[in-house]
């Protein structure tokens, strides 16, 4: 024991902290100018933002959205490297829908120069015209999703679903149902993992193993793995569940009917002009008819 | 006194598939005043839960009624409401506030000023009224500063006050805790205590507190004792106390005080038997010359050798979600030694990494700083065998019956030995030995169903599913919590018989009464940092620097203190000092 702990190499990996993998999606509260942006405002310039992102077929147009939305996360500032973390967890997909882009062409595009041919795989200017369009829109799709989900907190988003489809009420459509459930999911979301991790920890310490890092192929044997720790996680969300509806009617909660809400949102002007940007560049983006990107950057067709 | 809540001759059998049902209630006959200070105590399976969820119409009698007063109208009469009638269901859960036991399970919001807003939200309050409410009852319960905070953030004890919070906004006339202080620390349960009692003395509120805790009665204006879903006893709390048979015979004690005068009574008639407090037994004791207690002699250990340390822990650091931004160090300096053959108890109050420092014993956490030596595995290193250290030492955590899974109690012990690897023959054996070890017979328990049993015999269960794997040291967590006194007692003598076989224990408990009597050592841990450690005889004469960790010391430690008389540690010791 004489020995210096820096001296020697020491595990520090933890098999337990499952809370540590998912940092992606966190609010991250920095108080800037998108953070205090109205939910509502926020979730529906997102959306549009989305369509826009979808309908763009010009690469020039996407990279530039891709960089206004780039310049949006500096906004808000948020650190860029933690937002692209969640890039880099998305890599793997990226990499097997360039490759399902690569061996299963699209019959319905005109090909154009071959830049390399093996059996039916063929790598064209279309294709990788396509591959490279589909890799920005994701990337787009995490910057713009990071965005709505580090700067606007799980409630925050919650009150704004719910007074976004209070209008739909009268359809049968049930906000305030829809809204509450998902408050008490969000709620319980920490406890349960930790109640997982808690399980995970006591059925090691019996000699199990941590079945959500062991690979079992077989799937009767990894059902009968898991087993010891997924009976215990229902049983206590079902006892906790029954406490709850107690606590809730203890509180005279009898239905969304007559009820008054504590949380109510004020509409500033920004928060009018942030959707209304969102559509004017929806259609900029849609109906300008922009030039191809070979034009500027000829290297690109070789 | 205007009566706020009659029961009369409330009777109420839980329906069960095969069998008549549970009889729950089986006659209780009871008032509730306006502004009075109610405890009802009873042993775990008493009826007192039950009847907890009558008052506020979550259950309804089976036979007999209950009624609820509302507040005095104008022309000065009151309304009074039966809880069968549905239609003022809405003025008699809002009249009736209820906690419960376990805080998370109450919290439905995300965040807890919203959550807060729940009640009169439900309840159609307009909009500003429920600010000013929230705005009242987070001060009324101390938590204004945590209002934009998230509940899981929050301490057990900070979370039952969210909760009473939250009930606080409804308006209610009566404040009922069924259990609500059961799952807490001695801090936590303080926090919450205080609260009820600054409701009951400034705000009027009339308070319903279910427990096992001898010690929350003490200041109630009434004492209610239940048993068999009947009230057995009830009066003030020195009248109730000053039975002492009685409450034994209902499996319930007395506190430390009580047992000390009781014990003193006995030999010196002069000395009434009733004392409940620290204050009323120095008082009381300061009027007579005699008996003074003898100052104790330093009692000097014989000297044995000292065993092999089994466990190591020297200046040992702790990250929670290292390398990311949300980093914590959690554990900052942690020292302690455990030898073969002893029983070492950890202190501190909940957050203080006591929990995080013992996972350590088993690997399932590793060190970040300093060493943690176990058995001779250093556990920084990389290359040790996990499987067969977590053989050796046993971890249970708290509320251990949580992560029961199996059907039947045999197979769920058996768990571990067939992790092992072992023949039938062998895991039977070692499933008999367990449960034998924690009194509970094989034949008779082993096919029996997990989840039909009591709490306390769940625990044993789960206790007896890490004994099954025979392990060198024992590491506990709360063993104790949550179990009404009598079968608090039973458990730990269970425990404590483990030792005779060999096993070294540690145990982490709050219950300073059980350590002050078990423990060959003590380490206190605060703020991630081992603060004090020694002997219980050490520790405890140390009153000032534990309670400024926000720690208790024994009800007869405190008293003995201050009578001048040394540390003494069990109320035996108390009285041979006399």
């Amino acid at each position: 024991m004489s020995q210096s702990p820096t001296t020697r190499p020491r595990s520090t990996r933890n098999e337990f902290e499952l809370l540590r993998n998912v940092t992606v999606g966190q609010y991250i509260p920095t108080g800037s100018v998108v953070h205090k942006l109205d939910p509502r405002a926020k979730i529906i310039s997102v959306f549009i933002l989305i369509f826009t992102v979808v309908f763009t077929k010009s690469l020039i147009a996407l990279a530039l959205l891709t960089l206004l939305f780039l310049g949006i996360v500096l906004l808000a500032k948020l650190p860029v490297r933690y937002v692209l973390r969640g890039v880099t967890l998305a890599l793997p997909i990226l990499f097997f829908i360039s490759l399902m882009r690569v061996i299963f062409p699209n019959t319905g595009d005109d090909g154009g120069k071959v830049y390399f041919s093996w059996l039916w795989i063929s790598v064209t200017r279309a294709s990788m015209h396509l591959l490279l369009m589909g890799l920005i829109k994701i990337l787009a799709f995490i910057f713009l999703t990071s965005v709505l989900t580090m700067t606007a907190t799980t409630t925050e988003m919650t009150h704004g679903i719910e007074l976004l489809l209070k209008p739909f009420e009268r359809f049968k459509v049930p906000a305030h149902e829809i809204a509450l459930t998902n408050m008490i999911a969000l709620r319980f979301v920490p406890t349960l993992a930790e109640e997982l991790e808690r399980i995970l920890k006591a059925q090691a310490s019996r000699g199990g193993d941590v079945a959500l890092r062991k690979r079992q192929w077989n799937p009767f044997k990894a059902a009968a793995a898991i087993l010891p720790m997924v009976v215990p996680l229902f049983i206590n969300a079902l006892r906790r569940a029954e406490d709850l509806v107690l606590a809730m009617e203890s509180r005279c909660y009898m239905g969304g009917k007559g009820r008054t809400k504590f949380v109510q949102f004020t509409a500033r002007p920004l928060d009018y002009a942030v959707p209304v940007l969102a559509i004017i560049l929806l259609i900029v983006v849609v109906a300008i008819p922009w030039p191809s990107i070979h034009t500027f950057v000829p290297f690109l067709g070789l | 006194m205007n009566t706020i809540i009659r029961l009369e001759d409330v009777h109420h059998t839980y329906q069960a598939e095969n069998s008549n049902g549970i009889k729950a209630l089986q006659g209780v006959t009871l008032d509730i005043y306006a502004g009075e200070y109610v405890v009802i105590l009873g042993h775990n399976g008493s009826g007192k839960s039950t009847l907890a969820k009558h008052l506020n119409a979550l259950l309804l009698p089976s036979q007999g009624d209950v009624w609820i007063s509302g507040e005095a109208g104008p022309n000065g009469a009151a309304q009074t409401w039966n809880t069968k009638d549905k239609t003022h269901l809405r003025d008699i859960r809002s009249s009736v506030g209820m906690v419960f036991q376990i805080p998370d399970n109450q919290l439905v919001a995300t965040i807890v000023e919203e959550d807060v807003a729940f009640g009169p939200e439900n309840l159609g309050v307009p909009h500003a009224e429920i600010l000013r409410r929230v705005d009242w009852s987070l001060d009324r319960v101390n938590m204004e500063a945590f209002r934009h905070r998230a509940p899981h953030l929050l301490s057990g004890g900070q979370k039952q006050r969210v909760c009473i919070a939250g009930t606080l906004a409804m308006q209610p006339r009566v404040l009922v805790l069924d259990e609500a202080t059961a799952m807490l620390d001695p801090l936590g349960r303080k926090e919450v205590l205080a609260v009820a009692r600054r409701m009951n003395q400034e705000e009027g509120v009339t308070v319903v507190a279910i427990t096992h805790h001898m010690e929350e009665a003490i200041e109630a204006d009434r004492v209610v004792v239940m048993a068999e879903g009947r009230v057995q006893m009830q009066g003030t709390p020195h009248e109730v106390f000053s039975q002492s048979e009685r409450l034994r015979e209902l499996q319930m004690n007395t506190p430390q005080v009580t047992q000390l005068a009781h014990a003193l009574h006995a030999r010196y008639a002069n000395i009434p038997q009733n004392l409940l407090t620290v204050d009323e037994f120095v008082g009381e004791m300061a009027k007579h010359a005699r008996p003074h207690p003898a100052s104790q002699a330093p009692a000097s250990s014989p000297q044995s050798p000292i065993p092999d340390p089994v466990i190591q822990v020297q200046h040992l650091g702790h990250y929670y979600m290292i390398d990311t931004p949300l980093q914590v160090k959690a554990l900052h300096d942690i020292n302690f030694e455990v030898r073969k053959g002893e029983i070492v108890g950890v202190i501190g109050h909940t957050g203080s990494g006591k929990s995080t420092a013992i996972q350590h014993l088993n690997g399932l956490l590793r060190p970040h700083e300093g060493d943690v030596i176990v058995l001779g595995n250093d556990l920084s290193r990389e290359d040790i065998d996990m499987k067969q250290l977590r053989r050796r030492v046993g971890l249970v955590f708290q509320s251990p019956e949580a992560q029961l899974f199996e059907h039947y109690v045999g197979d769920d012990i058996a768990y571990g030995p067939r992790n092992l690897g072992l023949s039938r023959e062998e895991v039977r054996e070692r499933v008999r030995q367990a449960m034998e070890a924690v009194g509970l017979g094989f034949d008779e328990f082993k096919d029996r169903m997990t989840f039909g049993l009591s709490g306390g015999q769940m625990r044993r269960v789960a206790l007896a599913g890490v004994l099954a794997l025979q392990p060198e040291v024992l590491v506990l967590d709360e063993p104790t919590s949550g179990l009404d006194p009598f079968n608090r007692s039973q458990l730990l003598g269970r425990i404590l018989a483990l030792r005779d076989r060999g096993v070294t224990l540690v145990i982490i408990s709050h219950n300073m009464d059980e350590l002050a009597q078990v423990c060959d050592r003590l380490c206190v841990i605060a703020d991630g940092r081992t603060v004090m450690q020694g002997t219980p005889h050490d520790v405890f004469s140390r009153p000032d620097e534990l309670r400024k960790l926000g720690l208790d010391i024994p009800q007869v430690t405190d008293a003995m203190h201050r009578l001048g008389a040394g540390t003494v540690l069990t109320v035996d010791e108390a009285v041979q000092l006399f």
